[in-house]
């Protein structure tokens, strides 16, 4: 079986990098392949990237409200070229409230302040086994 | 109050020392306000430090009102950061800038901002020390001082200075290397000349130390990059003692209490040394460095935010015994966001309650001949010296900015805090010891996590200022502009020139890239002024 392929990036001009390069290193660790785009992104950008990459999940990290305009961008556009890629997104001043309106929204798993990073690991390699995230 | 007494009535000496120096007391700490300076740079004042907490939010009216607010609470100086396009030279119209705007400090783009942003702010009294671009603070100080008939060289405060570190450490210029260094140089040049009073220097150890460094670290790469930075205004022919004395160091402080109150000591006296003995510095007040600090977010916890109060009055108790001048709380919701009102107040009156009530400032360096600290203070000196020594014999700095060697470096210390976190070596109470379920971490939490909203409608009225210039004068100032970047006169000039006539921040960085060969806008959405001219 080929390894997992996540891409991890930053959104906008948010340009906290502690929780991308931390959880990068950790899922490498766990033997995943990591496409870290760092940051500057926008939807189309990581877009993009994630279909030249063969990119089974997308991670995005957030120490910025930015997510909350981009991330809703980044699922219509994965909806409209019609792409089937989970997004994990991860970062400390995501609150419980928001936290519950992004997995409404479309967003496979969200950790917010608080998570553990096994818990991301795990819920990579299910949401990749086709299993909903816990 | 020239009383100085416990309150038994013991009455107390300003400092304490041997009763007869010895050769080595003189040689290692000497007294406050003398040689190596490592128990303070000036002579006992008992006035304690300038307090003030991290402001900026919004545009440039919501910012001066948090000035206000906080002056009204007893702040003795101001402390202004910019919105992250700020940071990055970007004005708020540029597409990428959008959601983000007035969010995480203050939006400011052009004189007309700053002139707001210091509205009824007496600038003969108040020190302004900024963390936004310095060139661009520099400019519109200049500006609004002349206006307001105070001369410039009555002015106080600081700007920083990040060519090293600011790309990969939150605030990217998209900048080559050498074009940043040069718009350092060129501010503390003219700060030195036209603002003596005013720091055009200040080495911010914080935000890059925020990339999970330790004090080592932090006070070795802050190293690197002030000699860099010397070496580099020597070679245009200044002497060390025309801009020297206006260097100013902005450290971190994090909860390893001893070590933080060792660093600032061995960081004075590596400064004093250094000036003395390798930069040739005469007038002490080039080898005597003040320190201000800004204690750590990456300290704090997103978890029962109440706890990071008592993290910032524990971090203002170091810094008061280290002796310090002046400090800044990161503050109980820094998890989420940038300073709300009630934290702006529990910030100062953390600062307000140490200074005034525990006699703290009695007494200076009261650390000072303790075997412990001493040692500490040694060894703390020691390894900051190897490392410098150790980055400088791998090659020029400036080039090792250029391949990549800090960003792998701080990728390093990312990954490794990340792990000592999880793995608990790093201990936070409420985070991975002693937490408590979510539904019982509720105090605080309600402020800790109130969102501000970007700032749409300034996108608006950037377009209508916009047309509204000069469009005639502007081209002129910024063709002029793009031929002073390709000789050696010093940039700060024609910048204020340009900045008078309505020129926008993000439009003078475009013409300076553009100027230096490399694209107007590095995010490729925006064309240049000068290239619709031609």
């Amino acid at each position: 079986m080929s390894r997992i392929r996540v891409l991890v990036g930053v959104l906008g001009m948010d340009q906290h990098e502690l929780g991308a390069v931390g959880i990068s290193k950790m899922l490498r660790d766990q033997g995943m392949e990591v496409i870290y785009t760092g940051c500057f992104n926008t939807p189309k950008s990581i877009v993009a990237t994630a279909i030249e990459e063969d990119a089974d999940v997308i991670g995005i990290s957030s120490h910025s409200w930015e997510y909350l305009y981009y991330i809703p961008e980044l699922l219509d556009l994965l909806a409209e070229k019609d792409l089937d890629i989970p997004i994990v997104l991860g970062g400390s001043v995501i609150t419980d409230e928001d936290a519950a309106t992004m997995r409404a929204r479309g967003v496979a798993a969200v950790f917010g302040s608080g998570s553990v990073v096994t818990d991301m690991v795990d819920t990579v390699r299910s949401l990749v086994a086709g299993e909903p995230a816990s | 109050m020239s009383e100085n007494l416990t309150r038994s009535g013991i009455d107390l000496q300003p400092v304490y020392g041997p009763s007869a120096p010895s050769a080595d007391y003189q040689e290692q700490l000497g007294d406050p306000g003398e040689y190596p300076y490592t128990r303070g740079t000036r002579a006992y004042t008992g006035q304690g430090w300038i307090q003030r907490e991290l402001s900026g939010e919004g545009d440039a009216k919501r910012s001066n009102e948090q000035f206000k607010y906080l002056m009204d609470l007893g702040q003795t100086g101001l402390d202004v950061i910019g919105d992250s396009p700020t940071m990055s030279l970007m004005d708020p119209d540029h597409p990428l800038a959008r959601y983000t705007v007035g969010t995480q400090g203050v939006s400011l783009c052009s004189h007309e901002d700053y002139r707001q942003l210091l509205d009824g702010i007496p600038l003969d009294e108040m020190s302004v020390s900024s963390s936004s671009p310095s060139m661009f603070m520099v400019a519109s100080l200049y500006l609004v001082a002349k206006e307001r008939g105070i001369s410039p060289a009555a002015l106080r405060g600081s700007v920083i200075e990040w060519p090293f570190y600011s790309e990969n450490c939150s605030y990217a210029y998209k900048m080559p290397f050498d074009l940043h260094l040069r718009m350092s140089c060129d501010v503390i040049e003219f700060c030195s000349q036209e603002m003596p009073r005013f720091h055009g220097f200040l080495e911010d150890t914080y935000f890059f130390s925020e990339a999970g460094l330790n004090a080592v670290e932090e006070a070795a790469l802050g190293f690197v990059e002030i000699r860099h930075i010397v070496r580099t205004l020597l070679e245009r022919g200044l002497d060390i003692d025309s801009f020297a004395p206006r260097i100013a160091i902005l450290t971190n402080c994090s909860m390893d209490f001893y070590e933080e109150i060792a660093k600032i000591r061995a960081m004075r006296r590596i400064f004093a040394r250094m000036m003395k003995e390798e930069f040739g510095a005469k007038d002490p007040r080039s080898q005597a460095v003040n320190i201000a600090v800004h204690t750590s977010g990456l300290s704090l916890t997103t978890e029962q935010p109440a706890n990071n109060i008592v993290r910032g009055a524990v971090q203002t108790v170091a810094l008061g015994l280290a002796g310090v001048s002046a400090l800044e709380i990161s503050t109980f919701d820094e998890g989420y966001r940038t300073p709300s009102k009630e934290a702006h107040m529990v910030g100062l009156r953390t600062q307000q309650v140490v200074d005034i009530e525990t006699n703290i400032n009695s007494v200076q360096d009261p650390f000072g001949g303790s075997w412990f600290m001493e040692s500490l203070t040694d060894e703390v000196e020691e390894k900051v010296l190897a490392m410098v020594e150790d980055i400088e014999s791998k090659g020029d700095p400036a080039e090792l900015v250029s391949s990549g060697f800090f960003k792998q470096f701080f990728h390093g210390t990312m990954g490794r805090f990340h792990h000592q976190v999880h793995d608990g070596d790093v201990q936070k109470v409420g985070m991975n010891v002693h937490q408590v379920p979510a539904e019982q971490d509720t105090l605080l939490r309600d402020i800790s996590e109130e969102k501000i909203a970007p700032l749409f409608d300034r996108i608006e009225l950037l377009k209508a200022f916009r047309a509204g210039r000069d469009q005639e004068a502007l081209l002129a100032a910024f063709q002029r502009l793009h031929d002073v970047v390709q000789s050696d006169e010093n940039m700060v000039a024609t910048v204020i020139e340009c900045t008078e006539v309505g020129a926008t921040m993000g439009e003078i960085a475009g013409i300076l890239r553009q100027a230096w060969g490399t694209p107007y806008d590095p995010y490729g959405y925006l064309e240049s002024p000068l290239d619709g001219a031609r």
